[in-house]
């Protein structure tokens, strides 16, 4: 069989999900060809171990996203499966492509096997939807559930210049104002408790948070104290959260407060008592002092590809 | 102007999960909505109506329970109401041709729907409705300025957000909007059930309802979550961090 | 011994929001329009009133927010026709008092007193002029009305008012005081029962009225976000087109009363199903001795108690609904669901806030809120016994109410 990746664009390289891409393809056997979109990293994507051939497409549709305009100026370059990465850009560009070619869609897959066989989470997680597909179709791919092939590839490199014409107009960049995700909305959720010890420490759970693309909650106890926004408060009187991930940072775990949490489909806790009742509904304790544990946590974050 | 919603009913988000058999039961479902992003859509519609006086047209494709929605699409004030009736799984590349159809036949010049439905969080349906109409499409929209003929949108990028302008006829996939949804009135919800609405068939749409090219489909409960574990000493940080992204698939 | 948390992933405990206690699915009765109303009160509810209810308790206010979203949802006066009114069923209004009172009672008793005591008694009685003046803008929140029976001596005997009216000139001119007076201070008019030349009279009041003044009564441990006021009227001048002209009597305010009272009856169940909910969702969560006490006998009974005396309450409100649908009703049909109906919640949100412990005081949790609330519900709109005094009399002939004949 063959497949035909669609890079994520980047400004410079590539960006990280396409080696995870290719190592999907390789995992279904097969050849495996990467079309890169404007942007850059034609170079890079030729190392990846498992891929083929490389086409760079370049052309006045690709200076900024037009999901319509990207899939009719690549629908003659594409030959079998379609992988793209589950981002919203990627998502918006795979179902334009399925559509380009009359065949259907499979987003936001977690495991992809031969067969081919795809899960993927729905219900927003509460249930999982198992899939079997002919080679004929689009599938995107969830980044980081698959782990990236390995460099040491050297495929052929081509370009191909489009004459599609990009039909919206980008006006202005609008600086985002730091705009602060609320909890209601977030997948994940980092949130303190009385245990930081001080209001300006949920300057560190913003670290975290923002590298995690996280909310910042709160337990109601520093809300009522350190005088926080009601809005961060999770629990009884505040809200009730069902994040995939939840991570409780120097919160005991009140019955008020896992009223609001326990839902949550992943539980963090780290709690320097052992014995805190946090710990009775975490996935993952960890018993430390928050000051150890957080900064070892963000780096870890960091580090990962 | 003529502004379609593309609106999806889905259980509510608070509802409960039950699958047998290999399906979920809806039957345990208690309480079905129009689907979030889907309320943004139509809420952008709505000002539409009031500033450029569109006409809102609110189109479903679903079973007959869906049905509901439109009269809750109409109860905030939608003008005309169409139902695709349609039982069981369909591929994307069919539901995608049968509202592209209704899209056309209504003789919208703009669509607008939610970036993702909250029962398959797929996201498909804007973007290929727009490729079969031939319309350009605008993704993760929070906010649109309508003149007429002509938008200016706010969408988010990687980058952040962007003022992007295009003309009609086009498509826009909405994000959370910006824009207070309105609350239903009671007034409206007595003349929503008298509203009329177009049914249509796939037949009639002259679309082929097969489910693509996906022979199997079934739906299960996510895998039971290991049992609790705890880890001693901020060494261990690391080792979480690694099961957050190999165990549970979060991060 | 079973985790928090594998309760959770077994599936005994899950949390996901508010849900309405409805054993005998009694809103499958409702129509289709009547359960959507259902939906659009409750999710308002959820995101307009639980969240911020508390601080507003705190804080002694009913936030002018409430007015405006209560309004444009259109529920205000319910099953009142014409006149910018909804036109609903008093089944339809019933529903909508109980989603209210769900959240708090004092969100109810707004609406109550504008739709019930203000807004119908110009409705019924008024003249054309007063119900196209003054109607459609109720029936939207722009203006607020309020209701004055009740007087410092005189609570469950109205009809000894002293508040008197005397004709001079071109109006009206009005002396006395009422106490007690939902909305009084937010009111834009009251409605104000006095006597004119010996006979109880409907009189509309307007807030600038010269020698009148509505004070807010403060201190309050029960509906605490509701305004409860006093009106004084020294010397107060109103034009002559101010009396309502339909009614003379006691007829006038015991009917506003009645339609009152009726949707007490519904609210009631709300407060209670409230109070179900959290005590069930308490009792699955708390463990003490190693268990959820939920697994407990005694506990089980007291939620066993809660769910048959619920469910019903809830025959009892929407079998009344249909008689107000139909105008089979007596009073004392509606005594005896808003006698019983508030009992039950009361005695509901008491059992409630033993299951929760110590945790129950605290405002965390909605049930000793909704149990002071029920205090005032229980008396207000003829107390608990009055209500037994009504029904009493219905049975033997005999009236009770005072020692003479
Ligand atoms: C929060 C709140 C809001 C209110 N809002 C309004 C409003 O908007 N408008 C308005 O007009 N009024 C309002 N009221 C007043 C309410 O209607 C009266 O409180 C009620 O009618 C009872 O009168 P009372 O308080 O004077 O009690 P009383 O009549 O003094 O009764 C005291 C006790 O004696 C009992 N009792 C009285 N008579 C008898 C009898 N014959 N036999 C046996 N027992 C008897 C009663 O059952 C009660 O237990 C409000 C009250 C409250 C608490």
């Amino acid at each position: 069989m063959t497949v035909t990746i669609i890079a994520e664009q980047q400004q410079e390289g590539t960006h990280p999900t396409l080696a995870q891409m290719v190592s999907a393809a390789k995992g279904l056997g097969g050849t495996c060809k990467v079309i890169i979109p404007g942007g850059s990293g034609e170079q890079e994507a030729s190392n990846i171990s498992g891929v083929d051939k490389v086409m760079k497409m370049t052309g006045e549709c690709f200076s900024s996203f037009d999901s319509q305009s990207w899939s009719s100026s690549m629908k003659n370059s594409i030959e079998g499966t379609v992988l793209l990465a589950a981002t919203p850009a990627g998502r918006e560009l795979g179902a334009s492509i399925a559509a380009e070619l009359g065949i259907s869609v499979i987003q936001d897959v977690t495991s992809i096997s031969p067969g081919i066989k795809l899960e993927r989470p729905v219900y927003s997680g509460k249930a999982i939807e198992n899939l079997t597909t002919s080679e004929n179709c689009v599938i995107t791919i969830r980044p980081n559930s698959i782990e990236a092939a390995e460099m040491g590839g050297s495929a052929e490199i081509t370009s191909q210049d489009s004459t599609e014409s990009i039909r919206l107009a980008v006006l202005e960049a609008i600086a985002k104002a730091s705009e602060k995700i609320d909890v209601s909305e977030a997948d994940i959720i980092i949130s303190g408790g009385r245990g930081l010890g001080d209001a300006s420490n949920f300057e560190k759970l913003e670290e975290v948070a923002s590298t995690l693309g996280a909310a910042v909650g709160a337990s109601r106890a520093v809300v009522d104290e350190w005088g926080l926004p009601h809005s961060m408060q999770v629990g009884q009187t505040g809200k009730t959260v069902t994040p995939a991930l939840y991570i409780a940072v120097g919160i005991s775990g009140a019955i008020q407060h896992l009223a609001g949490m326990r839902s949550s489909r992943y539980i963090v806790a780290i709690n320097k008592d052992p014995d805190a009742p946090i710990f009775a509904v975490a996935d993952y304790g960890i018993v430390a002092s928050w000051e150890d544990a957080l900064p070892a946590m963000h780096d870890a974050i960091k580090a990962l590809p | 102007m003529k502004a379609a919603v593309l609106i999806k009913q889905v259980p509510d988000t608070t509802a409960k999960i039950d699958i047998s058999g290999g399906e979920v039961d809806e039957s345990g479902i208690a309480k079905w909505s129009i689907s979030p992003y889907d309320e943004y859509a139509l809420e952008s519609a709505l000002q539409m109506q009031k500033d450029v006086g569109a006409t809102v047209v609110a189109i479903t494709l679903g079973p007959d329970r869906a049905s509901k929605s439109l009269v809750d699409a109409a109860a905030v004030g939608a003008d005309e109401l169409v139902h695709i009736s349609h039982e069981g799984a369909i591929g994307s590349f069919a539901l995608q041709t049968a509202l592209a159809e209704a899209v056309k036949r209504v003789g919208a010049d703009v669509v607008l729907a939610g970036k993702q439905a909250a029962d398959t969080n797929a996201g498909s349906t804007a973007s290929g409705v727009a490729k079969i109409l031939n319309w350009p499409c605008v993704g993760l929209v929070s906010k649109i300025d309508a003149s007429e003929g002509e938008f200016e949108a706010t969408r988010s990028t990687v980058a952040g957000l962007e003022r992007v302008s295009v003309s009609s006829p086009c498509v826009f996939a909405f994000d959370k909007g910006e824009d207070k949804l309105r609350i239903p009135n009671v007034r409206g919800i007595m003349m929503a059930k008298k509203k009329p609405v177009q049914k249509h068939t796939m037949a009639d749409l002259e679309v082929d309802a097969s489910n693509g090219g996906i022979t199997e489909s079934s739906v299960t409960y996510p895998p039971q979550k290991p049992p609790g574990q705890k880890f001693e000493g901020a060494s261990s940080a690391p080792e979480v961090v690694s099961r957050l992204r190999d165990e549970a698939n979060v991060i | 011994m079973r985790t928090l948390k594998g309760l959770y992933l077994s599936g005994c405990i899950d949390i996901m929001g508010y849900e309405a206690l409805d054993f005998y699915d009694v809103d499958s009765l409702l129509t289709d329009e009547e359960r959507m109303i259902r939906d659009v009160v409750r999710d308002w509810v959820d995101s307009s009133v639980i969240p911020k209810i508390e601080n507003a308790c705190r804080e002694g206010v009913f936030l002018d927010e409430w007015r405006q979203e209560i309004g444009s949802m259109g529920i205000l006066g319910a099953p009142l026709k014409g006149y910018g009114c909804p036109g609903l069923s008093y089944t339809a209004y019933g529903v909508i008092c109980r989603e209210l009172e769900r959240g708090d009672s004092g969100i109810r008793s707004f609406a109550s007193v504008q739709g019930s005591l203000a807004m119908y008694p110009i409705w019924d009685f008024g003249s054309e002029e007063q119900k196209e003046r003054y109607l459609p803008k109720m029936a939207t929140g722009e203006l607020i009305g309020c209701f004055g029976l009740t007087e410092p001596d005189y609570g469950s005997n109205p009809g000894d008012m002293v508040t008197k009216a005397v004709e001079d000139g071109d109006g009206f001119v009005l002396n006395g005081a009422k106490m007690w007076i939902t909305n009084g201070t937010i009111a834009d008019l009251a409605i104000v029962w006095a006597k004119l030349d010996g006979v109880i009279r409907g009189f509309i009041v307007e807030k600038d009225d010269p020698g009148f003044s509505a004070p807010e009564m403060k201190g309050k441990h029960s509906l605490k976000a509701s305004v409860t006021s006093e009106l004084v009227f020294q010397d107060c001048r109103i034009p002559k087109d101010r009396i309502l002209p339909g009614v003379k009597g006691l007829r006038g305010p015991f009917s506003c009363l009645n339609n009152a009272r009726y949707g007490i009856s519904w609210g009631a169940v709300g407060s209670a199903q409230a109070c179900y909910d959290s005590a069930r969702s308490y009792a699955m969560s708390r463990i003490q001795f190693d268990h959820p006490i939920a697994a407990y006998q005694l506990i089980q009974n007291k939620l066993a108690w809660m769910l048959r005396e619920i469910t019903k309450a809830q025959l009892l409100a929407y079998h009344l609904g249909e008689k107000k649908d139909s105008g089979t009703w007596i009073p004392e049909h509606i005594s005896l669901a808003k006698m019983n109906n508030v009992d039950i919640a009361l005695e509901i949100a008491r059992v409630s806030r033993d299951i929760h412990g110590a945790n129950g005081i605290l405002d965390e949790y909605p049930v000793m809120r909704h149990m002071a609330n029920l205090e005032s519900v229980k008396t207000y709109e003829g107390t608990h016994d009055i209500h037994n005094l009504i029904l009493g009399r219905h049975i033997t002939g005999i009236q009770a109410f005072t020692r003479e004949a």
